[in-house]
């Protein structure tokens, strides 16, 4: 049997002519925090709809706690909590309301939904707001209560689609505090967003897609190794001195390319730590003076620029 | 259990919240129906607000006759009387104010009984009209003839009147010189009897009031020979035999609004839809059947709330009653609630898109209630319409309701509509089924 909390095989979608969803296999283990990132329409929000039985799949199959889906009523489906892209909330209703009306329809009733309500809304800190309506609230605090509904039935599996869209910059460390506190609680996170920094903050382990396909499936650590092609030195010199002394840059084992104008060295490097040494060794012993020292490391932006060719915003 | 009932309750917490919404569903129904059912007869009735029809009367005579036919039409319940003069009754035609007026000439007291034996002296009564009101002219023509009649008959045709009459009449036969005039003895026979008749009635009337159309009891007088008498029954098995018009257009009226709100709500779910509710409804494990089920009974519920509140007001406020069948009312109640909610999921389901289901629901709705006889009674529609009628499930809506209430028909006049309301539900459902989209696709 298998292992994993969630899998999928050959997991293949179309609309029309366009394949939205093609072959993505992967899987996600208990505890983990999985980064699923593409720029749009990269098939982000169709896979996620796949996998919760929104969408039938016209190929492949995807299994919940190791086994596939029976249909609309299986009650294997408590397993999963979404928090869709949507602010999927009922605005004329307040917060306690919405909560109740969603923890209802997935089987709680009487103190148990009453105390689950209390739970979530205390969670995202918004308990002292439970009896005003929805529309009353600013946009981060529908975000956040948007999340609790999903939390409310206590998920095993949390899918989030992009749960920071529109947050101003405290709303949305408020939810990654909610999310860094559900990992430490041990639930199993599957993060859609097309922000790189979300990703290398919240989750362990990246998948990337782009056109309906996985291009990269692996640890956090192990895509940056794959963008050392983009670990970059800048050295700022005080003088320009003929010689030989940027064949020898270039000589230098770490160093994969160097270019010198205006006093400014700049040199793609294998690595930042030894390249940075030997450069500046190499500069020492040709008498140079270096006045400044810059060093770029590659992001997963970087990365994923790297991969495909685009930036993570281009749709 | 627990999905259908928390939509149910999630459902009418969230159309209670929306003020708009409930004055669409109570308010404005009651206010509408209230001004049809005045346009249709009110209450019915002596105690109907509706008064009959506004007529004036011209008395240009001021004789025991004219005076005789003004007083037959203001005791008649059909009619509202104003006396006025000539001018301020052209005025008030003229204007569109009042349908009908009657000019009753001078002279009227006195010609009126030669001129039932000569034409040259007839006296002419004008009747004045509006053009666009044709029923109502109608009217007063007809009831003309018997209240001129009778009260010719009551205040000028006396014994030794008709024999100066038949006097005269004796007179010109033995002066009429033709030799063969045939049946001369006959006809004098017949006057010189008529004669000792009416010389044993003298001082007393000659005609008693039947002409008038009252009755005839306890009068020595004779009759006078109208080839009918009339008598009227109002089909109904309601206590009164009046016509409602309130019971009607309450349910008319109702229903519209109902329907028009339930539309409302039902784009309201594809709105969800758009807005990714979906997404979160199925990630739960709610099934279709189950969702549709849920939402299909908190609609019919809300028709429910919306068709009682409107009928209370009706009871209330119009004395409309429940003639017939309680059992009967409730099922119709019932079965137009589940028809209503069913079709305004039905009619979500085919316009796929709060947009697309406006144009179409508004054009359904409209259509459905004005086939259905919801704006103005089925029987004032051409033969062939009330045919075509018969397959909108308004019409059968509206006639369930009719028959419960002011008709005052017994519950097996409910079987009908109801069943064919449960029929059309079915229909309904198995588009909703076919046709709403619960996939995200």
């Amino acid at each position: 049997m298998d292992p994993s909390l969630l899998s999928t095989r050959q997991l293949t979608k179309r609309f029309g002519t366009r394949t939205a969803v093609d072959g993505v296999s992967f899987a996600i283990q208990p505890g983990e925090a999985v980064g699923l990132l593409g720029p749009n329409g990269a098939g982000k929000t169709t896979t996620i709809s796949l996998l919760t039985g929104l969408l039938h799949a016209d190929g492949g199959e995807v299994l919940l706690d190791g086994r596939p889906l029976t249909g609309d009523t299986d009650p294997r489906k408590r397993l999963l909590g979404l928090v869709p892209q949507e602010l999927a909330l009922y605005e004329e209703l307040t917060a306690r309301d919405n909560l109740a009306y969603f923890g209802a329809l997935q089987g709680l009733r009487g103190p148990a939904l009453s105390e689950a309500a209390r739970s979530a809304l205390g969670f995202v800190g918004l308990a002292d707001r439970e009896r005003d309506k929805v529309k009353t609230y600013s946009g981060g605090m529908k975000r956040r209560l948007n999340l609790a509904v999903a939390l409310l039935h206590d998920p095993q599996l949390l899918l989030l689609d992009e749960p920071t869209v529109g947050v101003d910059p405290q709303s949305r460390n408020a939810i990654f505090e909610n999310i860094e506190a559900l990992r430490r609680r041990g639930k199993t996170i599957l993060y859609t967003t097309h922000y790189m920094e979300e990703v290398e903050r919240l989750c362990d382990r990246v998948i990337i897609m782009d056109h309906g396909r996985i291009i990269v499936d692996d640890s956090l650590a192990g895509l940056k190794q794959r963008g050392t092609s983009v670990n970059r030195l800048r050295v700022e010199l005080a003088e320009v001195r003929e010689g030989t002394w940027l064949e020898s840059v270039r000589a230098l084992s770490a160093v994969r390319a160097a270019e010198f104008d205006a006093l400014t060295l700049e040199l793609t490097v294998a690595d930042i730590a030894r390249g940075t040494t030997e450069v500046l060794a190499c500069l020492q012993h040709h008498g140079l003076t270096v006045t400044g020292l810059a060093t770029h490391q590659p992001s997963l932006e970087d990365v994923f620029l790297q991969l495909t060719g685009r930036t993570l915003r281009d749709v | 259990m627990t999905q259908i009932l928390a939509i149910i309750r999630h459902d009418l917490k969230l159309y209670f919240s929306d003020r708009r919404a409930l004055i669409m569903l109570f308010v404005v129904p009651i206010g509408i129906a209230s001004f049809m059912g005045s346009l249709f007869g009110g209450s019915g009735g002596k105690g109907g607000t509706g008064g009959g029809l506004e007529i004036l009367i011209v008395d240009q005579d001021d004789s025991a006759v004219s005076r005789g036919v003004v007083a037959a039409f203001v005791n008649d319940s059909t009619f509202r009387v104003t006396v006025t003069n000539e001018a301020a009754a052209r005025a008030l035609v003229l204007k569109g104010q009042r349908s009908v007026a009657l000019l009753l000439p001078p002279g009227l007291g006195t010609d009126a009984l030669p001129g039932l034996f000569n034409s040259a002296r007839r006296p002419i009564v004008t009747l004045l009209h509006d053009p666009s009101r044709r029923m109502e002219k109608s009217l007063v023509e007809g009831m003309l003839v018997p209240k001129v009649i009778g009260s010719v008959a009551q205040n000028s045709l006396r014994p030794e009147q008709a024999r100066e009459f038949i006097h005269q009449g004796l007179t010109n036969l033995s002066r009429d010189n033709r030799p063969n005039l045939p049946n001369r003895q006959i006809y004098r026979e017949l006057l010189e009897r008529a004669d000792k008749l009416l010389a044993t009635r003298m001082n007393q009337p000659l005609f008693g009031p039947t002409a008038a159309g009252t009755n005839v009891a306890g009068t020595n007088a004779f009759t006078l020979p109208l080839p009918f008498a009339t008598r009227t029954e109002a089909l109904t098995r309601s206590s009164t035999g009046d016509y409602n018009g309130y019971a009607h257009s309450f349910a008319g009226m109702g229903l519209q609004f109902v329907l028009m709100c339930l539309l409302d709500f039902a784009i309201g779910l594809l709105r969800e839809r758009e807005a990714g509710m979906f997404r979160r409804l199925r990630v739960a494990p709610l099934g279709r059947g189950t969702f549709l089920f849920g939402k299909g009974l908190s609609l019919a519920l809300i028709s429910v709330l919306s068709l009682t509140g409107c009928f209370a007001f009706a009871m209330l406020v119009f004395r409309v009653r429940v003639e017939g069948s309680w059992p009967g009312f409730v099922a119709c109640l019932l079965a137009t609630s589940l028809m209503t909610a069913s079709l305004a999921l039905a009619i979500a389901a085919i316009g796929q898109t709060p947009a697309g289901t406006r144009g179409i629901g508004i054009a359904v709705t409209l259509l459905l209630v004005m086939i259905g006889g919801a704006w103005v009674p089925a029987f004032v529609f051409p033969q062939w319409l009330q045919r075509v009628s018969l397959i909108t499930p308004t019409r059968w809506a509206v006639d369930g309701f009719d028959a419960m209430t002011w008709r005052g028909l017994g519950a097996e006049a409910a079987i009908m509509p109801v069943a064919v309301m449960l029929g059309f539900t079915a229909l309904f459902g198995a588009i909703t089924w076919a046709r709403l989209r619960w996939d995200a696709e």
